[in-house]
Formats: C-alpha cells, sequence, structure tokens
C-alpha cells in the first residue's frame, strides 16, 4: 500500500525527478547545472521574471495604487474604464486598477504563505515518518490517508468556518486571511507529507547515508545535512506547484462566500464580484481575470521549467 | 510485461468478457447521454453490474486478493469512522445551531425543537446515537428539509452529480490521453508546444471564469446551447466541458512526460529489436505501460472532479449535491454534512481501492498483498 | 509512432464530431420538463428547493410561495385594501364578543379537497393541534400563542387539547376563546401555518404526506409533480371552490445563482424571477421585463444599548441624526424608500413624519453633550451584518458617513450568518448590528412587537415598560384609530426619544416577468399568486 501512495504523490505532480538517484550530497554541480539549464528555458525564465514583477506590485502596492482599496465614490459607480479610472470603477465606485494592484498583495500572500507552511508542516512530518519507518511510519502515513479521504472542500469549508468562529484576532481582516491560511494549510500540507516521506524512504536506502549511519552520526543530523538538501529539488518544485494552486482556492472560497470579505481586495473577491456581471459589466471581470490567468501561467510555466532543470532526464 | 500477460490473452473467455463489457459500457454510455428510460436501460445496466462483479469475483479468486480486499475494507472502515467522528465534533465547534434563525424563536418552541431532535442530550449521547442509527444505515432527518431523511436527499441528487462526473472524466480522457500522445510523438515541435500550451491554459482560470465565459459564447453569442438546467443532452455539453476541462489538461500533462519516458525506455527498444510488428509494440507496450501513471493518477482525478463540480453545477443549476455540500454546512444541517461528508469519502476510498487494483491488472508486477 | 498518432488524432476528432452534432439539434422544442406544453405554462423560478410543504412546519418563503397556491387559509387578505385587512376565505365571516377575546368563524361548506372529502370545521382543529403539538416541534406554533391553553399545550403542560381554546360548534363553524384581547386574529389565520390538515392522510403517510401523489389540497393549484432539487409541478385544481386558475400549469424550478436565473431567463427557460442581483440592477432596471413593488420590510440598524458608547443616549442621538438615509438608498441603487417610522409603508401605523432627520450640525453637538467632544476618544464600534452583498454596502457607507459626519472611526465586522444570530443572542461584540422584518402579517403588532422586553428579536438590549404597555393596548383595541395612536406613541418612544434603533430603508421587491406572461399581479406582502396569470 506504502509504495502504491507514494506513487500517486509523485505522479500527482507530473512525476517528480529522483533527485537523489543521480546526486551525492553536498554537492554544488547539480546546482550549478539545474541553473543552466533553467536558464535555457525561455518561457520559465520569462515566467520568472513576471513572478517577480507581481511579488513587486504586492510589495509596493501602497505607492503604485493611484487610490486606495477601499475610496468608495457614490458619484462614479460601475464605469467603464476611462482616464481616471484606467480598469473603471465598481459598484462602490471604487477604482478597480488600485483594488487590482492591492488584490495582488493578499492573492500573493495567500499563495506563498500558505504553501511554505504546508511545505513546513508537510517536511516535518514527512522526514519524521520516512526516517523512522515502520510502526511510526504506517501510523503517522494512516493518518495522512485519513485525513486525505475527507473531501477537500468538506474539509475547507468546515475549517474555515471553525477556525475564523475562533476570536483568534481582533481584526477581522487578520481574522479572515488567518482562517484562510489555516483551512489552506490544514488541506496543503498532506500531500508535501506524502512527498517528502517518499522521498526521505527513498534516500535512506543511499549507500552514502548508510555510511553516515555507520559513522555513528546522530539521526536528526543525517536528515538535516544529508537528506533534505538532497531532496530539496522535488520539495521545491511542489511547492511552486502548490502556490498557484491556493490562490485558485482562495478564490474558491470567494466563490462560495467564505473568503476575504469586502472592501479588502484580493483577485478571488474580485473574481467573484465579477463573473456574475460578465454580461453586464465586463470590466469587472476581464483584469482580474487576466491577471489570474497571467499569474497561474507564470507559476506553472516556472514550476515546469524547475522540474525539469532538476531533472536531468527530460531534455 | 509480459509471460503472465500473454497467458491471459490466451484465455479466451477473458478475451470475450473484455469485449463484452466494451460493447455494453458503450451502448450504456449512449443510452445514458440520450436519455432512454425503461426496462431497456435498467437490463443493460444491471447486465454490466452484474458482469461488473462477476469479473470481479474472478479476479479476487485469480489473485488472491481477498485477504488484501478485507484488509482494505477494514482500513476504510476505520477511517471513516474518524472521519465521522472529526466532521461531527468540528460542526459542534461550530457557533450557530440549525435553528437559529432571522425570526428568534421563543425558548418554549425551541425547547420542543431541541426534543424532537434530540439536540439537548450531551454531545456523547448524541454520537453513539448517531453512530447507532448509522449502522443500520439510517443517516438520520434533514434540520433543514423538515422530515427528508439524509439518504433520499442524497439518492435524489446524488446520481446526478455521478452523472456530471462520469461524463466529465470520460470527456477528460478522452481529450487528454490523444492529446498527451500527440504532444509526445511530435515531441519538442510546435504541435507538442501548442497543445501543451493549450493544456496548461485549462488549470489557469477558475471553472467559475470558464463557465461564464462558455454561456457568454456559446448561449448568447452564438446561441446554441442552453445556458443552465439539466434536461437532456444538449443541457450537459456546456457543464460536462467545463468541468472536464481541468482534469484533460492534466491527464494531457500526464500522458506526454510518460509516452515520452516510456519510448525512451529499454524495453521498447528491445520489442522493437525482437521484430514485434509496430502495431503491438506501439499500443501492447507503449501506450499500456504509459497509461500505469495516468490511471494512478485517477483517484486524485476523481477527488477533483468531485470538488469541482459543485461550482460547475451552482452555476448550471445542474440539480445535484453540490449545493448541499455547502449549504449544508451554512445551514448548520448535522446530518444532512455528515451524510453528504460520508458518501464522498466512501467515493473516495472505493475509487482509490478500485485505481490499486486495476493497477495490479495493468501492470501484473505489483503484488497488492495483505 | 506514426500509428499512434493517428488513433489519437481520430479519437479527437471523433470526440468534437460528437459534441457538434449534439450542439446542432435544435432547441425550438416547445414541450418542457414533465412533457407540459410552454403555451400552457406558467414557469417561475422558486429559487431553491421548497424546505418543506409542510405548511405546520415550513418557515420559509419558497415553501409558503407553493402551498399559497395549492391551499387557503380561513382568511385571505385584501391586496387592494390600503390597510391589506383581512377578507374570508375559508371562512365565510368571523365575529368577536364585545371584549375581543371569543371568536367565532363560520365556515364555507361548498369546499371538497382534491380527493373529493369535504372540507369541515374539524381539519381546521387537527391543524392547529398538529400545530401547537409539541411533537410536531413546529417552529410558529407561537403563532397561537394567544388561544386560550395552547401555549400550555405546546409547553407540554396539558395533555389534553380539548381545554385548549378552539373546538367545532356543528359542522361547519368554529369557536376560538383567547387569552387576552386581540384585534386582528383574524389576520394570523392567513397564515399557513394555521390551514386546515387531513389528519387522515398524514397518519396514512407520515412525514411522505407532502409529496406529489399524497398531497391533498384545497387550492387553485394540485400538486403534481416534484422532483426534489429540480423542479416542482403544479396543475390546476378543477374542483377549486372559488376563480378557477387560468393557466393550466405552472413549472417551478429552483435556481438557486441570481445570475444563473437571469441567464435562463434571458434563454426562456422561466418567466418570473423575483429577486435581481444587486450589482446588474441599474443595467436590468432598464428593460422592458423589470417591474418593481415596496415590500413589507424594515431594514434597520440596532444600537447595542448595554454598550459603550451606545449606553449614552445623546452618543445614540449624534449617531442617528449623522447618518442620510438618502445615501444609503442610493449606493444601493434599487429605489429603496428611505424609512421614517418602523413600520413601513403602505400598511397601517405607518408614519411619513417620524423618525430623527439627518443633522449634521445637531449631531456634533450631541456628541459633545455625551461627553465626547474629540472624537478620538470614542470607544470602539463595530458595526456587524451577516456576510451579504447589499449588507456590506450599507456598513461600509455609514461606516464612511460617521467618518465624515463626526469624525469617528468604525469597524465594520461581517459575520457568516449562523455565527451572526448566536453573537447576537449573545449580546456581546457588537455596537451596531443589521437586521431586517419582513411581515409575517400586514398588522403594526407583527413590527412593533419585536421591541418589546419580552421579545427574542429584540438584540438593542433596551427596554421600556412604556413601550410593552403601550404594544399590549394596541392588541386588544378593535378601533383602528386608537390603535394608530398607540403605536404612534410607541414608535416615538423607542425612535425618538430612547433611539434604541434606526430603521433604514423599506425594501423593494423587483422583479423580470416576460412579456408572455400577463396578470401576474404584484403586491406589498409579496405573495405570488398565480391563479389570475395567463401565458402566451
Amino acid at each position: 500500500m506504502g509504495t502504491r501512495i507514494e506513487i500517486k504523490a509523485q505522479t500527482m505532480i507530473t512525476s517528480v525527478p529522483n533527485a537523489t538517484t543521480a546526486v551525492s550530497p553536498r554537492h554544488n554541480s547539480l546546482w550549478d547545472e539545474s541553473y543552466k539549464r533553467l536558464k535555457k528555458n525561455k518561457a520559465a525564465v520569462i515566467s520568472a521574471y513576471f513572478i517577480l514583477f507581481v511579488i513587486g506590485v504586492a510589495m509596493f502596492a501602497q505607492f503604485l495604487a493611484p487610490y486606495s482599496f477601499d475610496t468608495q465614490n457614490v458619484e462614479r459607480i460601475l464605469l467603464s474604464p476611462n482616464a481616471q479610472n484606467w480598469l473603471g470603477t465598481d459598484s462602490l465606485g471604487r477604482d478597480i486598477f488600485s483594488r487590482l494592484i492591492f488584490g495582488s498583495r493578499i492573492s500573493i500572500a495567500v499563495g506563498i504563505f500558505t504553501a511554505v507552511v504546508s511545505l513546513l508542516m508537510g517536511t516535518v512530518y514527512g522526514a519524521f515518518s520516512g526516517w523512522f519507518g515502520g510502526k511510526i511510519d504506517s501510523l503517522m502515513m494512516r493518518l495522512v490517508d485519513i485525513l486525505y479521504s475527507i473531501p477537500a472542500l468538506v474539509l475547507l469549508v468546515l475549517a474555515k468556518v471553525t477556525i475564523e468562529s475562533l476570536e483568534t484576532f481582533k481584526d477581522p481582516e487578520l481574522r479572515a486571511l488567518f482562517s484562510i491560511f489555516g483551512a489552506l494549510s490544514i488541506y496543503g500540507w498532506m500531500g508535501m507529507a506524502r512527498i517528502v516521506r517518499g522521498q526521505v524512504l527513498q534516500a535512506k536506502q543511499m549507500q552514502y547515508i548508510e555510511a553516515a549511519r555507520s559513522l555513528g552520526i546522530s539521526s536528526p543530523s543525517i536528515v538535516m545535512r544529508h537528506i533534505l538538501p538532497n531532496i530539496l529539488g522535488p520539495i521545491i518544485v511542489t511547492l511552486t506547484f502548490q502556490i498557484p494552486a491556493n490562490v485558485m482556492f482562495e478564490s474558491f472560497l470567494s466563490f462560495i462566500g467564505l473568503g476575504l470579505q469586502p472592501p479588502y481586495s484580493s483577485w478571488g473577491v474580485l473574481a467573484n464580484e465579477g463573473w456574475r456581471s460578465l454580461r453586464t459589466f465586463p470590466h469587472l471581470i476581464i483584469s482580474p481575470g487576466i491577471a489570474i490567468f497571467l499569474t497561474m501561467l507564470a507559476f506553472n510555466l516556472f514550476g515546469d521549467g524547475l522540474r525539469d532543470a532538476f531533472d536531468p532526464k527530460t531534455k | 510485461m509480459g509471460d503472465k500477460f500473454s497467458a491471459f490473452s490466451k484465455n479466451h473467455i477473458l478475451d470475450i468478457y473484455k469485449i463484452v463489457m466494451g460493447i455494453l459500457l458503450a451502448t450504456g454510455f449512449v443510452v445514458s447521454v440520450i436519455g432512454v428510460d425503461g426496462m431497456l436501460t435498467t437490463i443493460l445496466w444491471s447486465t454490466i453490474g452484474a458482469l461488473l462483479f462477476a469479473g470481479m469475483i474472478f479476479l479476487v479468486i485469480k489473485q488472491h486478493l481477498l485477504p488484501y480486499l478485507i484488509k482494505r475494507f477494514m482500513e476504510a472502515g476505520v477511517t471513516l469512522l474518524v472521519i465521522v467522528t472529526l466532521v461531527f465534533l468540528l460542526l459542534r465547534l461550530m457557533p450557530g445551531g440549525p435553528f437559529d434563525s432571522e425570526r428568534a424563536l421563543p425558548a418554549e418552541v425551541m425547547a420542543n425543537i431541541a426534543a424532537k431532535y434530540k439536540l439537548d442530550a450531551p454531545l456523547l449521547e448524541q454520537y453513539t446515537h448517531y453512530l447507532g442509527n448509522l449502522l443500520k444505515g439510517d443517516l438520520g432527518e434533514s434540520y433543514k428539509y423538515l422530515g427528508r431523511p439524509v439518504s433520499s436527499i442524497i439518492s435524489d441528487t446524488f446520481p446526478v452529480s455521478l452523472q456530471l462526473g462520469v461524463y466529465a472524466l470520460i470527456l477528460s480522457y478522452l481529450i487528454g490521453i490523444p492529446l498527451g500522445v500527440i504532444a509526445a510523438s511530435k515531441h519538442n515541435t510546435w504541435v507538442d508546444t501548442g497543445s501543451m500550451f493549450l493544456a496548461m491554459g485549462g488549470v489557469t482560470l477558475p471553472s467559475f471564469l470558464v463557465a461564464s465565459l462558455f454561456i457568454l459564447i456559446f448561449s448568447f453569442q452564438f446561441q446554441i446551447l442552453p445556458p443552465a438546467l439539466w434536461e437532456g443532452p444538449l443541457y450537459y455539453i456546456l457543464p460536462v466541458v467545463t468541468l472536464g476541462i481541468r482534469p484533460a489538461a492534466i491527464i494531457a500533462r500526464l500522458t506526454r512526460s510518460s509516452v515520452l519516458d516510456v519510448i525512451r525506455s529499454d524495453f521498447v527498444r528491445t520489442a522493437r529489436a525482437k521484430g514485434l510488428a509496430e502495431r503491438v509494440v506501439l499500443f501492447k507496450h507503449v501506450l499500456r505501460n504509459s497509461l500505469i501513471p495516468v490511471l494512478t493518477y485517477s483517484g486524485p482525478l476523481i477527488a477533483d472532479i468531485i470538488s469541482g463540480a459543485f461550482i460547475i453545477e451552482i452555476i448550471f443549476a445542474v440539480p445535484g449535491m453540490g449545493r448541499h455540500l455547502i449549504l449544508s454546512v451554512t445551514n448548520r444541517d448535522y446530518p444532512l454534512v455528515l451524510g453528504v461528508a460520508l458518501l464522498f469519502s466512501v467515493l473516495l476510498v472505493v475509487s482509490n481501492l478500485l485505481v490499486d487494483i486495476f493497477y495490479a491488472i495493468v501492470d501484473p508486477r505489483i503484488k497488492l498483498a495483505a | 509512432m506514426n500509428l499512434l498518432l493517428k488513433s489519437s488524432l481520430y479519437t479527437l476528432s471523433l470526440t468534437a464530431l460528437i459534441f457538434t452534432t449534439s450542439c446542432t439539434k435544435t432547441a425550438s422544442d416547445k414541450t418542457l420538463k414533465f412533457g407540459v406544453k410552454k403555451s400552457e405554462t406558467l414557469i417561475v423560478n422558486l429559487q431553491t428547493e421548497p424546505p418543506s410543504l409542510d405548511w405546520n412546519k415550513s418557515t420559509d418563503t419558497t415553501s409558503s410561495e407553493v402551498q399559497g397556491n395549492i391551499m387557503e387559509g380561513l382568511a385571505q387578505f385584501d391586496l387592494a385594501d390600503p390597510e391589506l385587512k383581512a377578507l374570508p376565505a375559508l371562512a365565510t365571516k368571523w365575529e368577536s364578543d364585545k371584549a375581543v377575546q371569543k371568536w367565532t368563524f363560520e365556515l364555507r361548506t361548498d369546499v371538497k379537497w382534491t380527493d373529493g372529502v369535504e372540507f369541515d370545521a374539524q381539519q381546521v382543529v387537527d391543524g392547529w393541534e398538529r400545530l401547537l403539538n409539541p411533537k410536531t416541534a413546529a417552529e410558529y406554533s407561537y403563532f397561537l400563542y394567544n388561544v386560550k391553553n395552547a401555549k400550555a399545550y405546546n409547553e407540554g403542560k396539558i395533555k389534553d387539547f380539548s381545554q385548549v381554546g378552539i373546538k367545532t360548534v356543528g359542522k361547519h363553524k368554529l369557536e376560538v376563546q383567547l387569552e387576552s384581547p386581540m384585534s386582528f386574529f383574524p389576520s394570523l389565520l392567513v397564515h399557513h401555518s394555521t390551514y386546515p390538515v387531513r389528519k387522515d392522510l398524514i397518519e396514512k403517510h407520515g412525514d411522505k404526506w407532502t409529496e406529489a401523489g399524497n398531497m391533498v389540497t384545497l387550492g387553485a393549484y394540485k400538486l403534481m409533480k416534484w422532483e426534489h432539487d429540480e423542479a416542482i409541478l403544479l396543475e390546476r385544481n378543477d374542483a377549486y371552490f372559488g376563480e378557477k386558475a387560468k393557466t393550466k400549469y405552472v413549472l417551478g424550478r429552483m435556481i438557486t445563482e441570481q445570475s444563473s436565473a437571469i441567464n435562463a431567463f434571458d434563454a426562456g427557460e422561466i418567466d418570473v424571477i423575483p429577486e435581481l442581483p444587486s450589482n446588474d440592477v441599474s443595467i436590468l432596471k432598464q428593460r422592458p421585463e423589470y417591474q418593481k413593488q415596496n415590500g413589507l420590510i424594515v431594514y434597520y440598524y440596532g444600537f447595542n444599548t448595554k454598550q459603550k458608547p451606545f449606553d449614552n443616549l445623546d452618543f445614540r442621538k449624534a449617531v442617528a441624526m449623522a447618518i442620510d438615509k438618502k445615501e444609503i438608498t442610493k449606493v444601493l441603487g434599487q429605489d429603496d424608500v428611505t424609512a421614517t417610522s418602523w413600520v413601513p409603508k403602505g400598511m397601517m401605523g405607518h408614519e411619513e413624519e417620524m423618525g430623527i432627520k439627518f443633522d449634521p450640525a445637531k449631531a456634533k453637538e450631541h456628541m459633545a453633550k455625551a461627553g465626547y467632544a474629540d472624537a478620538t476618544k470614542v470607544p470602539k464600534i463595530t458595526i456587524t451584518f451577516n456576510t451579504n452583498e447589499n449588507h456590506k454596502k450599507v456598513a461600509e457607507n455609514v461606516q464612511a458617513q460617521l467618518k465624515r459626519n463626526l469624525g469617528i472611526n468604525i469597524e465594520i465586522l461581517n459575520e457568516e450568518w449562523k455565527v451572526y444570530l448566536s453573537k447576537l443572542k449573545s449580546k456581546k461584540g457588537y455596537s451596531i448590528f443589521r437586521m431586517g422584518w419582513v411581515a409575517d402579517y400586514p398588522d403594526p403588532d407583527n413590527f412593533l412587537n419585536l421591541l418589546t422586553s419580552t421579545s427574542a428579536n429584540n438584540h438593542t438590549g433596551w427596554k421600556s415598560e412604556k413601550y410593552d404597555s403601550l404594544i399590549a393596548k394596541g392588541v386588544s383595541e378593535l378601533n383602528s384609530d386608537k390603535r394608530k395612536e398607540y403605536y404612534k406613541e410607541a414608535q416615538k418612544l423607542v425612535l425618538e426619544e430612547d433611539v434604541a434603533a434606526v430603521p433604514l430603508y423599506y425594501s423593494i421587491r423587483q422583479y423580470l416577468i416576460n412579456s408572455r406572461v400577463s396578470g401576474f399581479k404584484l403586491n406589498p406582502l409579496d405573495e405570488k399568486d398565480y391563479k389570475s396569470v395567463m401565458v402566451k
């Protein structure tokens, strides 16, 4: 049973390479070579720049946006793009261009932060499980299996509503954000745990690990210094794919009315406010739609590029 | 790959079985799309069911799978028990009760309601009561749809969701696999780049955007497809395509990389060197082997379709289970949430099990050990 | 490799072919679901699956829309009357004794249920027994609490229903004894929870008595088909005692998502949409199919008078004066009517000159009087509302107005519906809340009772003995001029003197109605009466 799960988890992100098979520890050549391969991949490079651009926009939103995300103007409701409002205004007279820029902040934050949290949780859990193996491993993986069998949506909805109802933060925005982070992380870490555990299991068989063990190096040290660096490739690739998935999930949460609430703006919020009006006020949806599309594309292309770069087999 | 498989092929009964099943399933698919009602469909589907069951029994005996299956079922039982407990507890953690409404009710009325639904009992008692009923196959009564058993809500809406999901699944294989094969066979050409870009597009937009775009184009620009409802083949197209796009894209990418891997592998070279006919090499060796990862992905794929379906169901007003998934939580309709969660979990567990078994059939190297 | 490529291409094109051929099938087919002809059918959007057609138990508008067309109550509202008085329906006439405590109802003798059984007074008694029976656990059982011993029976303190103040006198006459005088008692009998029931059938079918095939009713339509979560079909009841329905069938669809409903409307799949998405109203308003109607709905902001700074009367006055209601209705863009009195326009008890007027200058004076001359010293204020597009718009606008007019910073906090309700129940964690009230029956008591000290719906924490006694007087008074006086005084007390809440606007109801439909009469109670509707 165990092996198959691992295969499944791997194939989910389109066959993660076995970096461990080709690499010896603490060798920079892998990274150098991967970097070279990555640089040759034009689509990935452009995507990387685009991602950096989006992150930059998100970080400097205050300086870039002409208006605040919540400045209302009753006199200027639902305007099409014009000189003052480059992308038009919404039903409360707020500037969509500004909301889009501020929205990138939350969307990217949700994407990256959640992916990193799931990564940390998943890596610790997976590494622990994989390293100890045996009874502990099967018990821990059993738990992941069980959680994995709860339909994603049920888990997300239940977790989101429950976390939000706990008075975690006074500020409603933070509370909503925290609950989104929480719900998505609760869902996201499991996939990561499986992958890491599979990789650790494989890495454990390697001769140099055996060697390190026989030299009497402690387990945590082996895991930290020898195994983790070697399975970093697949982990990073998974991370790159998880970010867009999280951005997407955030928009789904908005769709079912459980996402972040305006006046705060995220791409999911904007898309959700807009799709209903595609026939009446298309400008509400076109710009967030394009923003989501391009960003998702960039993350996916970059992820593909990374995977190919780490995996010498593919050309 | 081999010996075992050629041994299988010699078995004529198995070949006949495969062909008959194929024909029956294809007919069943066509019949269900066209929407023929009555005896014919019933007979057809019960025949398929019976044959499938017989096939499974045969397989179980032949491959000595019984202990494995028993183990898996026991594991599934534990999984479901944990899920029920978790969901049950999570629900009670949420603030707000099922009968809180805009019109606050007098305490006397609330007391009657609490008594009727045993909401006034201690939590543990409610839990054991629910479990007890569950073992008897009773999922309880909805708190929102008064007097309607959860099982009947499920049996009214689930078949529609299943229909939508299965069509989308079939569509995604029908599009994804050929697209992936084409891309792989034209590796590193514009065809490859183009189809992979197309596939990428399928995963980069939230489905509610894709849905509203399709509605705009096909229902209002060209006026060839209805924008909502579920009342015949014409109505099925938009929801099925919208739902199928994402999995199709994923399958296409999986198929491509997997075909590329297999083509370069030694055994294909060996097979060619042995002088086997190209047809045999391609279909028996390349395709079969490269479809294994695709097949294993079916488990997560089904999960993906399940959780993606509710958006499609809401937008296209498909009378499936999707809306209950969300609404039951916001209504705090405890029995319905539990019922729906349980059903979806069973579905996931079973589909994973089936995938594992099929996996063992296609790839005899895999041993399903207890 | 070529072979593989070829077969892949074949598969792809075959798939495409199947789809395009099924596309070309024309949709001009005029036969609808359940095989009914479109020319004989009114297609409405019920928006959701009716949670229950069991009229003793249901509490929602979708169910009552269907129930109202397949059933009748003892009385009905006169929609032409400005005060919406109760008119006879299953009852032919009623009268009360001098003390307004004992009512007698004469019932029609010519009514038959759809299975041919005659309607009689015992069926009304059975209905009320079922409504009040604690085992039914009906939410609306409190509707009849003023009937003698009804509350005790509902609480299980009395087991014998004959002690409850309702009895038959002969086959077609009812006598009702009330606990305390109630002038508008017949209005309650319009409500679906008080409809007569067929006890024999309920015993026979159990919970399934409301399914198509089992359900027996006596209204203008009868339930023919009910495919749960998908559609419902009503057919004209030819044995109906009143004027027969003009359209043979009514097909109710259940499209929840508003934008999908509009898509379906534009594709000719539904004729009537009862609610429009707020963002698109400005465009939809210009369409010829657009119709609107004032509703008996008050949308209000309540103050939590138990918490600082809203425990201070002057502060409450200041806030009330700093809100320009016109701006709110403008932001909503739906032509809602700005509110004056608590009781909405279109029924008895409404006052055009009532409530605190918008006056930012005076608002500042009151702020100073309350001890908050410096706006930064005001303790934290939160407006809470349940997650919803319109509530959000209102809250955001009020937030902006109070900032502009008083200089105070206000937090807005949306909660998921059930979380919101439990918060209101706890009376903690909010200073201003939003709520709305839709008329159960068009009597001022239905609205004003909400702010009494015993009402579970009073989330303000404000209590007044004087108010309670005014409301009690209004209930027992038969003379409507005198009633109006009581209610005017009560509203003045709560809205102008004590300022426990601010009614913001009376909601409007908006429809899209296909041009092939005629005779669809909009009314303030939003009763969807299909029997006078015709389709082309």
